[in-house]
């Protein structure tokens, strides 16, 4: 009987339930690529009410990094305040984890163009996910779009610690710019 | 009841700052800067401020919580930066305080980064500020406000058309390559030379700027005029260069500073911000405010650069007032006009 917190802010889609042993107590979404600041606080108010959090998994992208950077920060945040402990997930995993099919691609938004995606093949991830454009990104069916599945973030949380960024920031060394 | 035990975040630029204060006593002030990884860059670059606020929250806000001997079951409430600043920035900040005061299920105050700026001077001197008219200069910001209320009530009087006064002390350090942040290098070098040497200018300074724009400033020309300067006295001497550029910025400054205190009748000068740390400005004010009879209160260099401290005094301060915390859910504002003291 443990009840955790689930979050996710790498795609579009600001994500929040609360999970009990791999069923769903309560669960709310708020779409807007630029929503996650107000989104987030005011579904966890919503979703938290009544119940006791033991712990909480957060989706650690890949995702654009300002709203990925809300829901990691919130986490880390709302946890220490409880005394609780915190666990990361791939968001592309939980987002792979509602497709049955044996060998397939999803895809995520990751701005300039380009997407973040991995391929999964009989339900387990191959290699790590990565960036590029969506021309390049071939081999097997194309699931772009999808949001994770948040039993599934869950279930398969892990011990990932750091946002999975997967691009340098943007900067020019001043001695490279002159 | 004791005074307002309150846990403030700041991560509005390239500091990813944490203080606590009870009431106007500062507890804890825990600052974790991204500063030498811009340096190589010449200036901030949001996306590694960002990523760096991110790394850098929990272990600040473990270490003030240390520092404060307090525990956060302890805390009354929170208060957080909502701008102006750096999007990304902010939003590490906004998103970490509203995940605290959730989790503590306490206040929150979304407060203004300038009016905190102002509002820090209460933890250095204990007499009330208001009314007073106030001087913010740092890297990003250049204003001149008149605070009624530091809680309520800031009216701005005028600001940088350009640039802002820190920016322009890291362009010329830059270009006279003396590295970043160019406020620090430039008044060491400095005090090793003569202030009067070269007549640079002084920005929106025409009689005409004083009837038409009195209270807003302008460092773009300066810029300018030290550049040319320096491409055409191939051999410059470096601390006359360093001393005359920043008696140009200092001088307009308390022109403008003090003009505002005349026309207002308000015989009260605060000065903030990161430039306030710069010792001419300091030395120059406190001339200058004697003179004039203006009482002028800079608080201790250590709370002048941006600073968490700063935001908890803001907030303990609403809190001390009543006034009306900001609701859970509100979103960064990079632009957040200085008149709006709080989000509510």
């Amino acid at each position: 009987m443990r009840i955790t917190l689930a979050i996710d802010t790498s795609t579009s889609r600001t994500s929040v339930a609360i999970i009990e042993d791999g069923s769903i107590l309560w669960s709310g979404h708020r779409d807007g690529a630029t929503e996650h600041g107000p989104a987030l606080p005011s579904l966890v108010q919503e979703g938290i009410k009544g119940f006791v959090i033991d712990e909480v998994v957060v989706g650690m992208g890949p995702g654009p990094f300002t709203g990925l950077r809300v829901g990691i920060a919130f986490a880390q945040s709302f946890a220490l305040a409880r005394g609780i402990s915190v666990r990361g997930v791939c968001s592309l995993d939980a987002i792979a984890a509602q497709v049955n099919e044996k060998d397939f691609i999803v895809t995520v938004d990751a701005r300039r163009k380009e997407v973040y995606w991995a391929r999964y093949k009989d339900g387990v991830r191959v290699g790590e996910p990565a960036v590029n454009f969506p021309a390049d990104v071939a081999g097997a069916p194309i699931h772009p779009n999808l949001y994770p599945d948040m039993k599934a973030l869950v279930a398969l949380a892990g011990n990932i610690t750091e946002p999975m960024y997967l691009r340098r920031p943007d900067a020019v060394a001043t001695a490279d710019r002159q | 009841m004791s005074e307002p035990l309150v846990l403030g975040i700041e991560t509005s630029c390239d500091e990813t700052a944490v203080g606590i204060v009870r009431g106007r006593a500062l507890l804890a002030n825990v600052i974790a800067s991204s500063v030498e990884e811009h340096a190589r860059f010449g200036g901030v670059v949001p996306e590694i401020a960002s990523r760096a606020h991110l790394e850098a929250m929990q272990p600040t806000i473990k270490k003030a919580l240390a520092d404060a001997k307090v525990s956060l079951s302890d805390i009354d409430a929170i208060a957080v930066t909502a701008g102006p600043g750096l999007v990304g920035a902010l939003l590490v900040g906004v998103g970490s305080a509203a995940g605290l005061a959730i989790g503590l299920d306490k206040p929150i105050y979304a407060v203004n980064h300038l009016a905190a700026h102002v509002s820090v001077d209460y933890l250095t001197h204990a007499q009330k500020i208001e009314p007073t008219i106030a001087l913010l200069v740092s890297g990003g910001h250049s204003s001149l406000l008149q605070v009624n209320d530091i809680t309520s009530s800031v009216v701005k009087l005028g600001q940088t058309i350009d640039d802002a006064a820190g920016e322009a002390f890291d362009k010329i350090a830059r270009v006279m390559k003396l590295g970043f942040p160019g406020g620090p290098a430039i008044d060491a070098l400095a005090k090793e030379g003569n202030a009067t040497a070269i007549d640079f200018p002084r920005g929106l300074t025409t009689s005409n700027d004083w009837q038409t724009r009195p209270f807003d400033f302008s460092f773009s020309g300066l810029k300018t005029a030290v550049a040319r300067y320096l491409e055409s006295v191939p051999d410059y001497v470096r601390s006359d260069v360093a001393a005359s550029f920043q008696e140009s910025i200092v001088d307009v400054l308390m022109l403008k500073a003090l003009a505002a205190c005349k026309e207002s009748g308000i015989d009260s000068l605060v000065i903030a911000g990161g430039v306030a740390a710069n010792s001419r400005l300091r030395a120059v004010a406190a001339a200058r405010c004697e003179k004039a009879g203006i009482a002028l209160r800079i608080p201790a260099p250590s709370l002048c650069t941006d600073n968490g401290a700063m935001v908890a005094s803001l907030g303990a301060l609403m809190a001390a007032a009543r006034r009306e915390p900001s609701p859970v859910a509100f979103d960064a504002d990079s632009s957040l006009p200085v008149t709006v003291v709080s989000l509510s």
